[in-house]
């Protein structure tokens, strides 16, 4: 297959402002939703009181507690359906109108009336209360091999510290919206998910219907991160329950504050780590101990110690995950989860060690290279880390290293710092399907959505090549359950799992078309075999002689009516599998810290990233750029604060919780490492998340390089520079 | 001023005369997207902190989720629908294609109008059109390519 940098499949769409995104679906009599919220931390509603709200000009309808009781009981309507009230900011009610002026003005007047109770509004007030759960993400959350105790006790060397990450949130540009409408027992969803398929089962569960009952649509996402998933259920559910009530479309968006409180966070961690090495400074234990925030009315811990399990070999390490229940809300995944925090802690521990051992930080991570996965114990399917490095390293020009604390250009001190980054290679059962219509154009159609990563492009472009059709023929429909089941877009592994299934969708439809050439005696083509067909630039071509036909003839002799084919495939039998699949890379960054102000600026950034099989470099770069962003946010900017004494989130806005400006940019550099790997599906692995994982390690251990401040949190902020 | 207390407003909206009615808290972004269904200009933050929101009032860019439309009677107001078409782009519009400066889309129509008007601003360097751009957030990370795509046309 070609690697080819075509442009965004729906780049046009997007730049013209006509890709129509899903809150701006049109819809006759639609009515205005706004939720209102409770005040309190912790309680129980007493009372809601609509009189006055349905005195205001406009008002349709409200929706609360009383009116979601009918829905079924689950994880995900229990807070639409019960009246208890876990974190501020909570909704109690949801008012719709006849525009949204009128519906917040009615929302206003909603009165409810709450027994308040006393809240845990920091996962310090609850420590005495940490408990394990039983997986972290998708691992267990607990993990032992060998004997770190032992092992630590004899250690040459020990850096014992703590490291600690903030609150972040996900923050799309698009905010989360819904415009939904009923016809009868059956209803149409638009609405910006990471998870079309997923979402509908989510309705068909609750409003007791058949999935066939529910179209969900999302054509287009404004970003997702992770928060586009099931947080937002149960408040897309009461603007559907409005809608059936009323017999009229609703929508319902939420506001910028709102993303702060409704759709999840990256949760806060406090990560205990123990670092010990041999003489040689190679590994002899890791101890790595997670305490995270999760919600009252709902689990969740990130898969943070996991890197410390694999990334490098070491015969001891001792893991674990605790969690604390705040009235605070509820953490999900948010880019690269886990693996963003754990290797902040991991890589900053690494750099420390490697200050104290007087080795080469990137020596040092050579030295403890892990030539399998040994948490799993079994065969990495590829593993480039090493490569990463060499790679990385010769591009930065890391071997001319200045002694810390000795650059300086004007007012700033200039450090250098480094760090690894991975993230696993995940895959899901999906399905494709891929016409060859009657004009010869192709039309490829999986049901998962594009959040703004490349799936369409990525999708076109598989079909497009093994069809040996131009880009510019090729049609691309996806975000919609009407269309084959396709895996929800998180992980980095969207790619990974159309890639088998266009694969199989694709080589079926060969087959037949190169079945019928050779067949037709009618064709140039007749009498060869079949697999001696090539398919390119719009033509079957055999591969002996000079003799082709154009794709549109054969067409419109032998499959008039076009030709389709499905394909499809199954995601991997996690236990069963006989190698880990896992992306590699290496950050390497040059910080500038002017000492007297306590600024930090980043300079500039190379990663070398190894990935299996890259399909498009254009949009792949684009991708660890992004990625490299997130991280930079996440090392410098980026921290939700609770206001300890109300529970409430301070500063809800991008005037304070500060994010990645154009201002912010180092230059970039990438560096995509080719990697075949003979064991993946397609050789594909995920690209989005190894971006965003390593940078923030880099980051501290630059700023320690320029001015020997050894930053054990984040983000790293003015008031942890300035000063002795 | 009608019964439910709208006041007429008259724009020049893409270059076309528009006459609308509208209550005197309607923002310019509330009246573009839900009114008059140009749904290619974007509600980010609502806030003004953003930019997706971004258009073109007698060719100076502004945040039109700050803006009351009222305040805009008689004046030109250029969105992303007045810049280019499908079929006939924009330089810029081409230019971010190119530079694959963009991935989810949303706060592409906000980048651009704001690039065109910091074209007409005269950026002196790059590093100009960085600042200059900083009112405009992208969550994806589209950064780097946004301001290759304008210095391209800049010259720079």
């Amino acid at each position: 297959m070609s690697r080819e940098s075509t442009p965004r499949w729906e780049a046009a769409l997007k730049v013209t402002g006509r890709a129509v995104f899903p809150a701006e679906v049109q819809a006759e009599g639609l009515l205005h939703a706004v939720l209102a919220e409770a005040p309190i931390a912790r309680g129980q509603i007493l009372s809601v009181d609509a009189t006055q709200a349905r005195l205001t000009p406009g008002f349709a309808d409200l929706v609360s507690y009383a009116e979601a009781e009918p829905l079924r009981a689950s994880s995900v309507t229990a807070l639409i359906r019960e009246s208890v009230i876990h974190f501020p900011g909570q909704p109690v009610a949801l008012v719709v109108a006849e525009s949204l002026i009128a519906a917040r003005a009615a929302a206003r007047a909603v009165r409810v009336t709450y027994e308040p109770q006393p809240a845990i509004s920091a996962l310090a007030q609850a420590l005495d209360r940490a408990y394990a759960p039983a997986m972290a993400g998708r691992i267990p959350a607990a993990s032992r091999r060998g004997n770190s105790e032992a092992a630590l006790a004899d250690a040459h060397l020990v850096v014992s510290e703590r490291y600690e990450t903030a609150v972040n949130n996900h923050h799309p540009m698009e905010p989360h919206a819904v415009v939904c409408s009923w016809d009868g027992a059956s209803v149409t969803v638009h609405t910006n998910t990471q998870a079309v398929f997923g979402t509908r089962a989510a309705i068909a569960h609750a409003f007791r219907m058949p999935v066939e009952d529910a179209r969900v649509i999302a054509r287009f996402l404004g970003g997702g991160f992770g928060c586009k998933g099931q947080l937002w259920w149960p408040w897309m559910m009461l603007a559907m329950l409005a809608s059936r009530r009323t017999g009229r479309p609703v929508r319902l968006e939420l506001t910028r504050a709102q993303l702060f409180t409704l759709a999840g966070r990256r949760q806060e961690t406090v990560q205990d780590m123990a670092l010990g090495f041999g003489l040689d400074g190679r590994l002899t234990a890791i101890e790595h101990h997670v305490l995270a925030q999760t919600s009252t009315h709902a689990e969740y811990s990130d898969t943070t110690a996991g890197v410390s399990r694999w990334l490098y070999a070491c015969p001891n390490v001792t893991t674990s995950h605790r969690l604390v229940r705040t009235n605070e809300p509820q953490p999900i995944p948010m880019r690269a989860p886990g693996v963003a925090p754990g290797t902040f802690a991991l890589e900053s521990a690494l750099d420390e060690a490697a200050a104290r051992l007087g080795l080469d930080p990137m020596d040092l991570r050579a030295r403890n290279y892990a030539d399998h996965d040994q948490d799993a114990g079994r065969p990495w399917s590829s593993n480039s880390l090493l490569e990463c490095y060499r790679v990385g390293a010769e591009r930065f020009g890391w071997s001319r290293r200045p002694a810390s604390g000795t650059a300086i250009d004007g007012r700033w001190r200039i450090g250098w710092g480094m760090a690894t980054t991975c993230y696993p290679a995940h895959r899901q059962p999906c399905r494709a399907r891929v016409r060859l219509e009657a004009d010869a154009s192709l039309l490829v159609q999986c049901g998962t959505q594009d959040m703004g990563s490349g799936t369409y492009t990525a999708m076109g472009q598989m079909a497009a090549d093994a069809l040996g059709v131009p880009m510019s023929r090729v049609t691309v429909e996806l975000g919609d359950t009407l269309l084959p089941e396709g895996p929800f877009s998180g992980g980095s592994q969207v790619t990974a799992s159309l890639s088998p299934a266009v694969a199989m969708a694709t080589t079926t439809l060969r087959g037949r078309l190169a079945n019928l050439a050779v067949a037709d005696p009618e064709s140039p083509l007749a009498g060869h075999k079949p697999e001696d067909l090539d398919f390119e630039n719009g033509m079957i071509r055999a591969r002996a002689g000079n003799v082709a036909e154009p794709l549109v003839d054969l067409r419109a002799r032998r499959a008039p009516e076009g030709l389709e084919a499905e394909g499809s495939a199954d995601g991997p039998d996690r236990e069963g599998q006989a190698f880990t699949g896992m992306g590699f890379g290496a950050v390497f960054v040059e910080v500038g810290v002017d000492p007297d102000l306590g600024e930090t600026r980043v300079r500039r950034v190379c990663g070398a990233f190894a990935a299996g099989r890259i399909l498009n470099p254009l949009l792949a770069k684009s991708q660890y750029v992004g990625g490299l962003i997130g991280g930079i946010g996440m090392a410098l900017h980026e921290r939700t604060v609770t206001d300890r004494a109300s529970g409430r989130i301070l500063g809800a806005s991008f005037a304070d919780y500060l994010i990645p400006t154009h201002a912010d940019m180092p230059e970039f550099d990438i560096a995509m490492v080719d990697e075949l790997d003979p064991l993946l599906p397609g050789g594909v692995k995920g690209v989005g998340m190894l971006g965003t994982a390593g940078v923030q390690a880099a980051i501290a251990n630059a700023v320690f390089h320029a001015v020997g401040k050894r930053v054990r949190h984040l983000p790293i902020r003015i008031e942890d520079l300035i000063g002795d | 001023m009608s019964d439910d207390g709208r006041l007429a407003l008259s724009l020049t909206l893409n270059g076309q005369p528009c006459e609308v009615e509208v209550v005197p808290c309607d923002t310019l972004l509330d009246l573009l997207r839900d009114q008059l269904g140009l749904t290619g200009t974007k509600k980010g933050c609502d806030m003004g902190a953003c930019g997706a929101c971004t258009v073109l009032a007698n060719g100076r860019r502004i945040k039109s989720c700050l803006a009351l439309a009222l305040a805009y009677d008689g004046e030109a107001i250029t969105t992303i629908e007045g810049i280019g078409t499908l079929e006939h782009p924009h330089p810029l519009q081409e230019a971010f294609i190119r530079h694959d400066a963009l991935q989810c889309g949303y706060c592409t129509p906000g980048q651009i109008l704001s690039g065109i008007a910091l074209l007409e601003e005269k950026p002196k360097d790059v590093a100009a059109i960085s600042e200059g751009m900083s009112g405009n957030l992208c969550r994806c990370g589209a950064y780097p390519n946004i301001v290759a795509a304008i210095a391209e046309l800049a010259g720079l």
